[in-house]
């Protein structure tokens, strides 16, 4: 939409006048005429929006409790979150919201706001809620009557300190609304019975929201008997193509379209056919293109290719019959010899090293698969049982228990699935925290409450699972725009101490943080008593020697804020209050890559480095859109070299130096220049695997335009 | 020259080839093997990209604009079936090395992938009738036959540097009042996956209208002066007759949609670009090409684009370089 000449906005630079907010965001990813980046008209951009479109389509109300009563009457919001406040408080909370005087710094974060959070009319045309408004709603939600927490959850989430992630911020307190979680996990097992029922869950999370991902690495080969009949078995391929269908047929009232994960096992037998899914001249009857895939690789494998060896793949249905155990409960790193001197297994053997080079050139030409290092992630696991598995975005990292079925699909047994919520501090406002601890707190107590809430019936054994759990993920971001803004680089020794610090100081206070919960309810989860935390081993590290900034830069930052750096003693007596009173929570940390929340947020994605100076943003919502990095100027460029400059090392020691702090995973995405080989990004592996990274998220290619073939003065297609 | 003298020349040459393994360890030229690397790895088919999550967008679309949709994609089609089965494989005669011969054919299959990609876009949103009348109405157009003419005589003509102009032409100019299109839907959040294979083939489009104008500059540099006269002169004259025909060919299409003005200067935005290819001067000023930046940023090459798990890879991937793992990457 373009503005009637003679109606020019007289603060707008001349340059900008006439132009849409569409064009004004697109002029950042156009150099100006001196080569300078045009952030002004992307805050152009943004202001523009509001005065031509979001002003303009905002239902108005003469004050909060016309409002309310509207929302409410109208079936908007639920009546039973606000019954639990009286209404001067909700007045209270409001006016503080708004006194805070939030304003989005980028066109990207408010039209993605009003695209997809804000509450709408039920014909979609005109908005009903504010920034503001959604932050309270959302506090009010949580806080479930705590007049004290809902205050704090505003101050953290209007500040943007803390960010809940997008099945939260979206659907708390509205009537008409998917679930809080963000993300499901389950197991398949090797039968027809559990097979159906994970289509099902598949339908049942997707209509809900949330990613879902499943473990195929049960499931017998193609080829395989059923009933000893030989060749009977059709495979994982099949189950694969009905759960993607399944995904893209159900969707979340419109608003997010289904989507999935399935993980196999790399000494599965179908693992080449599984990879070979996402090849660029795939059949179309075998071709995979929404579904996301992740390949788990224990140590041994890793052993195999070092030696040059061949590596053998087992038949899970055998091996569950040898040891009586499903294939992915058993320790492949510790059996390998053993399965393959067992003559009554089935397998077949690959060359270990053309293993790797296949996931590589699978990599290369899709991003997939992702990859968990399953003996890694299972060592640092401070509670009893096997990771099998991670999720659509690689962060979640929880043990889970098999379900047993009747023949109509009924459980015999009900096991234990995974769902994880999730929330994200922004590290750069964090560490401007008035009470960091506290700010840490409240994000796990909000994060505690969606479990709480969550009451996921239509899959039992995912309520199971988080009624026995209560398990959360706090995650970070905006860790390249705070370096940035304070003059460190990326992966620089200043970079990585202070990622280090970071993270101990946060793990601190959410381990607190869930005990003071456990002593409040008098309430632990399930198996704790089984855990590393109840025996005191998880506080080794911790308690056997200090920790503390390496470099003088980072503790001046730590003295500066006035952030408190956790010593022995904080550690020894936060270990016997654990050790006395338990934790809340079987899981604390995750670290999401963060997309949409970033944005709106105004950060740098998780803890990666940027993609690109200026990022192309494309949704099936929002098209095209162009988004600067936060604090960046023309001035400071040089702190902002994107994720193919500063190279895999750095990213991966970056990664490492949060890794060994955070019980879950971390999302770490790779990123090649197309001058790379799949050598380099084998090479990229086994520097991750050997570093102690749990699991490893998209690979990304950059191609750069032909010289002569560029679009000119393109601010990212620039090197 | 005569025909049958033409013919018998192509039987010896073809013979000269059959006799000639190809040696792509001997490069006569680096940038064939350049730009073989490039189109290789380029390589795609249309089953990558998920149109029918479009098909929800494409609902939202005026029948008006739907109907500008559908004629603006036949149009491209027309032009990369040409392309694929006329235009490129035309060059392979001419093609001065083995090399600059097997990229050629690579242009003229990957103008075939294209060709095919737009009746994915069509089968996937739109009933039979509806194409079928579509495809009626691309036969009907005066316009879009007049370009096709025009460009085939050229194609069907004995001189292979004025063969090359019109290619170049064709792959850098004529495409892209049909590109228009989708690059703004895509800026408004619509049928953005449909963007994405258009992206694709923009990918290399642009790649095919550099090489083949590249090729042209090369050959230009070994004619006489008088040649390379008449040769400038040939191509802004072509020029000019496609432009006149393609204004009103753009006009035909955006008039309802009131965009024309705002298509005319992305053609002479692309018909700069062309020029460019073949080593000559722009021919339209700076304010008859500023382009809407919505489309110019949303036409970028490039592969850097971050997308939700919902949207497909996009145009973010390509072939990778296979190269085998030595015991030193294992020494651990």
């Amino acid at each position: 939409m373009s503005v009637e000449p003679g109606h020019e906005d007289t603060r707008v630079p001349e340059k900008y006048r006439g132009l849409g907010y569409h064009e004004l965001n697109a002029l950042l990813n156009l150099y100006d005429a001196d080569g300078h980046i045009q952030f002004d008209a992307d805050r152009q951009a943004a202001r523009q929006y509001f005065l031509q479109h979001v002003n303009n389509n905002t239902v108005f109300f003469h004050d909060l409790e016309e409002k309310l009563d509207y929302l409410v009457s109208h079936q908007y919001y639920e009546p039973e979150v606000l019954a639990k406040y009286s209404m001067e408080f909700i007045k209270e909370l409001s006016k503080l919201a708004y006194s805070r005087k939030f304003r989005f710094e980028t066109f990207l974060g408010a039209f993605k706001f009003y695209t997809s959070y804000t509450l709408k009319t039920f014909d979609g045309q005109r908005y009903l809620e504010r920034f503001e408004d959604r932050v309270v709603m959302v506090s009010l939600y949580l806080a479930d009557g705590d007049e004290l927490l809902a205050t704090q959850l505003v101050e953290e989430i209007i500040a943007g300190r803390f960010q809940p992630a997008t099945p939260t911020f979206l659907n708390a307190g509205k009537q008409q609304r998917g679930e809080l979680v963000s993300c499901f996990l389950l197991r398949i097992e090797d039968n027809m019975e559990s097979i159906g029922r994970s289509i099902n869950s598949a339908l049942q999370l997707s209509k809900r929201g949330g990613g879902v991902a499943f473990a195929l690495t049960n499931v017998r080969e193609a080829g395989a008997p059923i009933k000893k009949i030989e060749n009977q078995s059709s495979g994982i391929i099949p189950i694969m193509k009905l759960l993607e269908d399944s995904f893209s047929y159900a969707n979340q009232l419109g608003a997010r379209q289904g989507a999935g994960a399935v993980y196999l096992h790399a000494h599965h037998p179908d693992i080449y056919s599984f990879l070979d899914t996402k090849r660029e001249n795939a059949d179309e009857k075998i071709r995979i293109k929404t579904l996301s895939l992740g390949v788990v690789i224990p140590d041994i494998t890793f052993e195999l290719a070092k030696k040059n060896q061949d590596m053998y793949l087992f038949s899970p249905y055998d091996v569950e019959r040898v040891y009586g155990m499903p294939f992915s409960d058993v320790n492949v790193s510790e059996k390998y010899h053993e399965m393959v001197a067992d003559g009554r297994i089935t397998k077949k053997k690959i060359n270990a090293r053309e293993f790797f080079q296949t996931l590589a050139e699978v990599q290369f030409e899709s991003g997939y698969p992702y990859v968990m290092f399953e003996d890694t992630v299972n060592r640092a696991n401070p509670i009893d049982g096997k990771i099998i598995m991670s999720n659509l975005c690689s962060e979640i990292l929880q043990v889970s228990e098999p379900s047993t079925y009747h023949e109509d699909l009924n459980y015999d047994e009900v096991g234990k699935d995974i769902s994880c919520n999730l929330g994200s501090l922004n590290i750069a406002l964090t560490m401007e925290s008035p009470d960091f601890g506290q700010s840490v707190e409240t994000a796990i107590r909000g994060l505690t409450a969606v479990s709480d809430m969550s009451d996921i019936t239509s899959v039992p054994s995912i309520e199971r699972g988080n009624q026995m759990s209560h398990a959360v993920g706090l995650g970070q971001m905006n860790l390249h725009g705070y370096l940035a803004k304070e003059h460190i680089h990326y992966g620089s020794e200043e970079g990585l101490d202070f990622t280090n610090i970071y993270f101990y100081t946060v793990t601190y206070h959410a381990v607190r943080a869930s005990n003071e919960i456990a002593k409040e309810r008098k309430a632990v989860f399930a198996g704790f008593e089984r855990s590393q935390y109840a025996s005191g081993e998880y506080f080794t590290k911790y308690t056997d020697r200090e920790w503390t900034p390496a470099t003088g830069r980072v503790r001046q930052l730590f003295a500066e804020a006035g952030v408190h750096i956790p010593t022995r003693a904080d550690w020894e007596q936060l270990k016997a209050s654990v050790m006395e009173h338990g934790m809340y929570n079987q899981n604390l940390q995750a670290v999401p890559p963060t997309g949409s929340i970033s944005y709106i947020n105004n950060s740098t994605s998780s803890i990666h480095p940027i993609a690109s100076k200026i990022e192309i943003r494309k949704e099936g919502k929002l098209g095209r859109v162009y988004y600067p990095a936060p604090f960046m100027n023309n001035e400071n460029l040089e702190y902002f070299q994107d994720a193919y400059e500063i190279g895999y090392e750095k990213i991966i020691d970056t990664y490492a130096a949060a890794t060994q702090h955070v019980d879950q995973g971390l999302s770490l995405t790779l990123f090649f220049k197309d001058t790379a080989t799949t050598r380099d990004i084998n090479r990229a592996q086994i520097y991750a695997w050997r570093k102690g990274i749990k699991t490893m998220y998209y690979s990304r290619i950059r191609q750069l335009a032909l010289e002569g073939t560029e679009v000119e003065g393109c601010v990212s297609c620039m090197l | 020259m005569t025909l049958e003298k033409s013919e018998s020349i192509d039987k010896v040459q073809l013979l000269h080839h059959q006799a000639q393994a190809i040696n792509w360890n001997r490069i006569e030229d680096p940038k064939d093997d350049e730009v073989w690397d490039r189109l290789t790895a380029n390589f795609w088919l249309p089953e990558k990209v998920p149109i029918s999550n479009d098909v929800p967008s494409w609902k939202t679309l005026t029948a008006e604009e739907q109907q500008l949709t559908m004629r603006v994609f036949t149009g491209l089609t027309l032009l990369d079936t040409i392309q694929g089965t006329v235009g490129a494989v035309s060059l392979i005669p001419d093609a001065v090395t083995l090399h600059e011969e097997a990229v050629y054919t690579n242009i003229a299959f990957m103008e075939s992938v294209h060709a095919k990609s737009y009746s994915s876009i069509f089968s996937t949103l739109s009933s039979m009738k509806e194409i079928d009348d579509v495809f009626r109405w691309s036969r009907e157009n005066p316009h879009l036959q007049k370009k096709a003419d025009i460009i085939i005589k050229y194609y069907k003509g004995d001189d292979p540097l004025k063969k090359k102009v019109a290619s170049t032409l064709l792959e850098s100019f004529l495409f892209y009042s049909g590109f228009y299109l989708p690059m703004y839907w895509s800026s408004r959040a619509k049928l953005t996956n449909t963007a994405d294979l258009i992206r694709l083939i923009i990918r290399d489009e642009a790649v095919h209208g550099y090489y083949i104008g590249y090729k042209f500059q090369r050959a230009l540099a070994q004619e006489s002066q008088e040649r390379q006269d008449e040769l400038k002169l040939y191509t802004y004259e072509l020029l000019e007759e496609l432009y006149e025909n393609e204004v009103l060919y753009t006009e035909s299409l955006y008039d309802g949609v009131g965009w024309t003005e705002d298509v005319k200067k992305f053609l002479h935005y692309n018909a700069n670009k062309a020029l460019n290819n073949l080593g000559f001067e722009a021919l339209f000023p700076k304010d008859m090409t500023d382009v809407s930046a919505a489309i110019l940023s949303a036409l970028s090459p490039n592969a850097d684009e971050n997308h939700d798990f919902f949207s497909g890879s996009g145009s973010s991937y390509v072939i990778g370089k296979a190269v085998n793992t030595e015991d030193e990457d294992w020494d651990f």
